[in-house]
């Protein structure tokens, strides 16, 4: 087992021989003192300057993103390539790429906390702004797909102007209310988590600004012993609340295309395809942003270890697998059907104009995570990077091909139409990866990227009874 | 804490001479004009934290609060502090967005705007098809229950609180181990409680008095 060589000769010798002692939580054996100042560091230094250059990168993609969206508000959707048959393109393929990536910081932060997965505590805080950034980016696109904007209060569950109400049996409708939920709580389990590492925040502040700032922020959190009480039963009914959450917005969004008959989207399977395919994006796209992380501030290689990274690695390892079978079943049961229709969906998607991208789909999910079996990868941080951002390429690739090859391969050959995205398409895909980046980048400098008040308590000699450092 | 109780008892405290002489010879946070409003004290491990509380309670006095940097496992019990009500006021918070979730689906659909697509039925047969909006919801509702439920049953929001007046303690709560014994507990100073501290090796025992309201006039 890999964990082993990375064992603390220091913990405590464990009474029955053939179990592995766990790896460290934090290596070097710090102290609680030594993971505050090495959070609060990196929120309470001063501004580096590769950060003013990376948030005016990033800015930049995200202001011709807002004007590509100014634009085609004031315009019309005609201005995005998406054409009769292909209504749903783009848009719809960013909205599930950012909504599946998403899914993986809930699952790291909340399904790891509840099986007792200790590994991830140094990773969830950031693993839940990748989540909360995430849906914000997937819900630009709801919003502005509808085309009338202002029209957008129809999705509610009121009546419009014309007395008509939404169709409360129509997945779309469902779609508003998962999103809307599921930015609610993941926003409020991300800030709930950080009350009281934003307190140590105030405890620290040194500038009248920022002590008011975290002052009002932490909402006077003083760690009292009834605070913590309550706050754990918290914690874990958010997580538990959240991890089912995760499931019905991966299936609700499923269903926007399950639910349909068109052929390669009529699909049971397809709740499951969305969630592998969504924690497999996530955990590439968490491995993506922390090692520049690590390697800009050293004081992380302590707390994010290599053995936390390996653990991902094979959590990406494992979700790439599923995805992989479920891209042998679905193949299989478009044969096995005797369907002529899903027969020829499936054949025109790797043998029709959709090839090029169908194929780049398949071939990096189906190898770049297998690569991820020799530990020799896994432990290659460099390397580990660019394959994550190869894996997240490749679901792209995936989202794109499920939307559009479909699309326009319907029933009809004779209503068939390419699609082909147009320039306000890509500038408004990279705006929202500029926001994304905008964003995490104003979470690095302003509130602590790591959940110090669970870290601390799990910490050898942290609790009674456990100077051993056993954990609890 | 209700600050008219915890006034009055101050109040009773000073009169009976306790709380003034108490604070006589340990160093003394906030304005020493205002009333006394808890004894603090500093532990260096959460064990010592655990003991000392232990003690408190065999003393007889209720009115402390300890505050540690993370929860400390073993102390709320050692407090006697009864199991969070969190969970009921979610469960009913989540029962309760079943309830309204099913109402608002199916009312508009069955009674107000009636949408027959394929002669499928719209009442309680069509059951599955309201699911998705009562889980999305019921998770939503259960979810904020519990952050507004934490943050209000944990006295937040709140701006100040009179511990702050202790330097120490508003500079080294994220490392620490607090301990505020107030003096509106009945047994207050009864018995040597600095004494009581000390020997429980507690460090930094502060008299912490509430801070003034207004600035004192010439500075």
């Amino acid at each position: 087992m890999s964990t082993a060589s990375t064992m603390n000769p220091a913990a405590s010798p464990s009474p029955d021989l053939g179990v592995l002692e766990r790896p460290p939580q934090v290596l070097n054996n710090r102290g609680p003192l030594w993971v505050t100042d090495a959070v609060c560091s990196i929120v309470e230094g001063k501004t580096p300057l590769w950060w003013y250059a990376a948030i005016t990168f990033t800015g930049t993609f995200a202001a011709i993103g807002g004007a590509c969206i100014l634009y085609m508000i004031v315009t019309g959707v005609g201005v995005w390539g998406s054409n009769n048959p292909c209504f749903w393109a783009w848009d719809i393929t960013n909205f599930i790429f950012w909504v599946s990536m998403a899914h993986a910081g809930s699952l790291i932060s909340a399904l790891l906390f509840l099986t007792r997965q200790k590994w991830s505590l140094s990773i969830s805080r950031a693993a839940e702004a990748m989540t909360v950034f995430a849906i914000i980016c997937a819900g630009v696109y709801p919003a502005i797909h509808i085309g009338r904007v202002w029209m957008v209060w129809w999705l509610f569950p009121i009546p419009n102007s014309y007395g008509m109400w939404p169709n409360f049996s129509s997945p779309l409708l469902w779609d508003v209310f998962a999103v809307t939920s599921y930015l609610t709580v993941s926003s409020l389990f991300w800030f709930a988590g950080m009350i009281p590492d934003l307190a140590v925040l105030r405890d620290r502040a040194t500038t009248k600004v920022r002590k008011f700032a975290y002052g009002i922020v932490s909402l006077g959190w003083l760690g009292t012993a009834r605070q913590w009480r309550h706050y754990e039963m918290m914690y874990v009914l958010l997580a538990g609340l959240t991890s089912v959450l995760v499931v019905t917005v991966t299936t609700i969004v499923a269903s926007d295309c399950a639910t349909s008959v068109v052929p390669g989207w009529h699909a049971t399977i397809f709740p499951f395809y969305f969630m592998v395919g969504a924690v497999y994006s996530g955990s590439a796209a968490i491995l993506t942003l922390l090692l520049p992380l690590r390697l800009i501030y050293p004081q992380l290689r302590d707390l994010i270890t290599p053995s936390q990274l390996d653990k991902v690695c094979k959590l990406l390892l494992m979700m790439g697998s599923c995805v992989a079978y479920v891209y042998v079943i679905e193949l299989f049961n478009a044969w096995y059907s005797a369907n002529p229709f899903e027969r020829g969906a499936f054949w025109e998607r790797f043998t029709g104009s959709s090839a090029w991208y169908a194929i780049t789909c398949l071939s990096i999910n189906l190898t770049i995570p297998q690569l991820f079996w020799f530990k020799a990868v896994r432990r290659c941080l460099p390397l580990v990077f660019i394959l994550a951002i190869l894996c997240n390429v490749g679901m792209w690739f995936e989202r794109f091909m499920i939307v559009t090859s479909t699309l326009t391969h319907g029933f009809l050959p004779s209503s068939w139409k390419d699609f082909h995205p147009t320039i306000v398409d890509i500038l408004t895909a990279t705006g929202t990866l500029g926001i994304f980046f905008t964003l995490f980048l104003l979470f690095i400098r302003f509130v602590p990227i790591m959940s110090m008040n669970e870290l601390k308590a799990v910490l050898p000699g942290t609790q009674q009874g456990n100077s051993a450092g056993e954990g609890h | 804490m209700n600050s008219r109780q915890s006034f009055r008892a101050l109040n009773r405290a000073t009169q009976q001479g306790r709380a003034t002489k108490m604070s006589h010879h340990l160093p003394i946070a906030g304005s020493k004009d205002e009333p006394l409003y808890a004894i603090g004290a500093r532990f260096d491990k959460p064990e010592a934290l655990v003991r000392a509380v232990e003690h408190l309670r065999s003393e007889g006095i209720t009115a402390y609060e300890c505050f540690t940097p993370y929860p400390v496992h073993g102390l709320a019990e050692s407090m006697r502090l009864p199991k969070s009500i969190l969970s009921f006021l979610v469960l009913g918070g989540g029962a309760s967005a079943i309830l309204i979730a099913l109402l608002m689906e199916i009312i508009p659909s069955t009674l107000i705007y009636p949408l027959v697509v394929d002669g499928k039925p719209l009442n309680l047969l069509a059951l599955p098809q309201y699911i998705p909006i009562v889980v999305a919801l019921t998770l939503m509702i259960g979810a904020i229950t519990a952050v507004f439920g934490m943050i209000l049953l944990g006295g937040m929001p709140r701006l100040n609180n009179p511990m702050f007046a202790w330097d120490l303690f508003a500079k080294e709560a994220s490392r620490g181990f607090f301990l505020a014994v107030e003096a509106r507990d009945k047994k207050f100073s009864n018995f040597g409680l600095t004494e009581l501290l000390h020997e429980l090796g507690a460090g930094d025992i502060t008299a912490i008095h509430q801070e003034a309201l207004e600035p004192p006039q010439g500075n």
